[in-house]
């Protein structure tokens, strides 16, 4: 048989199927639908964390704070051997009267804080920006090891620390959201394998007949197959349309929640490539299931 | 018996049947060392009392059930060493006309025959012509678009019969073709089936209608106790 005539035959085959069991079919797809919800959430929000974090990874440098009246030869030997360090792009001096300015620009609110002082009690600093392929927490590390122990440095600043922790809280929501996924996808898988194998239960005896008429194993199994991978697709779009309607309704609603825990930035829904890979994946569970009922359910008679 | 042994002896005959017994008890068969051949285009008559094994050797003879001993060739191939690739090619040269019909519930009568069709991969345009033609052969063309529980059992019989014969199978299987006919559709359908033997298909009919054994005067072979108790002209 052709490979044409079988995809047809396949097809009208599935159509029937699934016209035939609507309310089955359909717990299937809603069965796949809430998973990839809830998946898709936990990627809606390790995506926009990450994209906190490669923000925070452009602006990832190493602040060396100098101790007052540092003298011109301690800070250009300070400034020389930080330029010298492997990955460093950029060496900057930043004057105490500099760093004052920058506050009042930067922190309008707050710089009432200096009005009321007669002294600027702003160090002056030397600001080391590493470049994009080393801007990472081991880097900032070895960079802040060296330039602490120069003569003339007070203080190290790098905000090192508060990276690695959120970065260590996107790889536990990660880690949690794949836990979650796994469970839910194994979950869901046995569901649709339930709802094929009664399909497949509901219809044994057409099965018999094909297979006494001569029909093939893959001619057999691929309406079952289609029909898994139809309620796959139905459910990855159901649970796309319901994440963006979630989205959209509920997360300005959100705020502040959302403000902790993805900064200051525009939250973003998933990426397109994103989307096509949910509505993959339920595609596939559906897939599965209906292979995994098909296995189980092999019949024994010839 | 080898399989190159089984291909050389199956070269004498489109069916044969060495000493194979069935049982499903022990202790009990349904058959006992059965013995027989088939020709090509040969019309054989099935027959012998209800339990006496006729239905279990057709079973056997297109692989729904293994024997318990001997050997069967059907169409060269040893049926009971066919892999899970090898039966469904045996099974879309052979036509079987079960007892039940087994139809396709949910598909129209066109489909039930067309089904056939699609199996061997015959294309749409030419399935739809054959498929008319052969409703048309056994007068139920203008049934075409209904389904299977919408017919009358003479009618579900006959479609049947169109599906087993709709591929032009090299053999026939019948089990109890006409047994929900009235005599004069009993006539058209064995006429039909007479006729697929005069083209080649070797042809299989259990049955217990004698008139029709002695109307048709082909050889008979009557199972007693799922022992063969004779095999040859119908007896007088």
């Amino acid at each position: 048989m052709s490979l044409a005539a079988q995809a047809r035959s396949a097809l009208a085959n599935t159509l029937a199927g699934l016209r035939g069991s609507p309310a089955t079919s359909a717990i299937a797809a809603v069965t796949i639908g809430v998973c990839l919800l809830l998946v898709g959430a936990f990627a809606l929000l390790v995506s926009n964390m990450q994209s906190i974090l490669a923000r925070f990874g452009e602006e990832l440098h190493v602040v060396a704070y100098l101790e007052p009246g540092i003298a011109q030869a301690p800070l250009a030997a300070l400034m020389e051997r930080a330029l010298a360090h492997p990955g460093v792009e950029t060496v900057e001096y930043v004057s105490a009267e500099e760093a004052a300015e920058r506050f009042r620009s930067t922190q309008p609110a707050r710089a009432v804080l200096l009005d009321g002082l007669e002294e600027n009690p702003l160090p002056a600093s030397v600001e080391v920006r590493l470049d994009t392929q080393h801007r990472s927490g081991e880097a900032v590390s070895a960079l802040s090891q060296l330039l602490v122990g120069l003569p003339g440095v007070a203080e190290i600043g790098s905000g090192n620390e508060w990276i690695e922790g959120y970065a260590q809280a996107v790889a536990l929501i990660r880690s949690i959201g794949l836990a979650i996924g796994a469970v839910l996808g194994l979950a869901t898988l046995l569901i649709v394998a339930n709802t094929i194998r009664l399909s497949v239960y509901a219809r044994r005896d057409e099965i018999d007949i094909l297979r006494l008429v001569g029909a093939s194993r893959s001619y057999v199994a691929s309406p079952f197959l289609l029909e898994g991978l139809i309620e796959g697709l139905a459910g990855g779009l159901l649970g796309l349309a319901s994440l963006g309607a979630v989205w959209s309704g509920v997360a300005p609603m959100l705020g502040g929640g959302l403000t902790l825990l993805i900064g200051d930035s525009p939250p973003r829904f998933l990426s397109p490539s994103a989307s096509v890979w949910l509505v993959a994946a339920g595609a596939a569970l559906g897939l599965a299931g209906s292979a995994a009922a098909l296995l189980q359910g092999r019949e024994r008679s010839r | 018996m080898s399989e190159g042994d089984a291909r050389d002896a199956a070269s004498g005959g489109l069916v044969r049947l060495f000493h194979v017994s069935k049982s499903y008890l022990a202790g009990t068969h349904a058959l006992r060392d059965v013995s027989l051949e088939l020709a090509k285009g040969e019309f054989v008559f099935l027959t012998g009392p209800s339990g006496a094994g006729k239905t279990t050797l057709m079973r056997l003879m297109f692989g729904a059930e293994q024997p318990s001993e001997g050997q069967i060739l059907v169409l060269g191939r040893n049926v009971a060493r066919l892999g899970p690739a090898g039966l469904p090619a045996l099974r879309r040269r052979v036509g079987v006309v079960f007892q039940d019909f087994k139809l396709l519930a949910r598909r129209t009568v066109e489909d039930n025959v067309g089904v056939a069709l699609d199996v061997i991969g015959v294309p749409p345009r030419d399935r739809k012509a054959r498929v008319f033609a052969i409703l048309k052969r056994v007068g139920l063309h203008h049934r075409r678009h209904h389904h299977p529980l919408t017919l009358s059992g003479g009618e579900q019989q006959r479609l049947a019969i169109a599906r087993a014969l709709v591929g032009e199978p090299e053999l026939l299987l019948a089990d109890e073709p006409t047994g929900n006919l009235d005599p004069q559709l009993t006539l058209e359908i064995m006429d039909l089936i007479a006729d697929a033997a005069a083209r080649g298909t070797a042809v299989f009919v259990a049955t217990h209608d004698h008139a029709l054994i002695a109307r048709y005067a082909k050889r008979v072979v009557r199972l007693e106790g799922g022992a063969v108790a004779h095999d040859g002209a119908p007896p007088r």
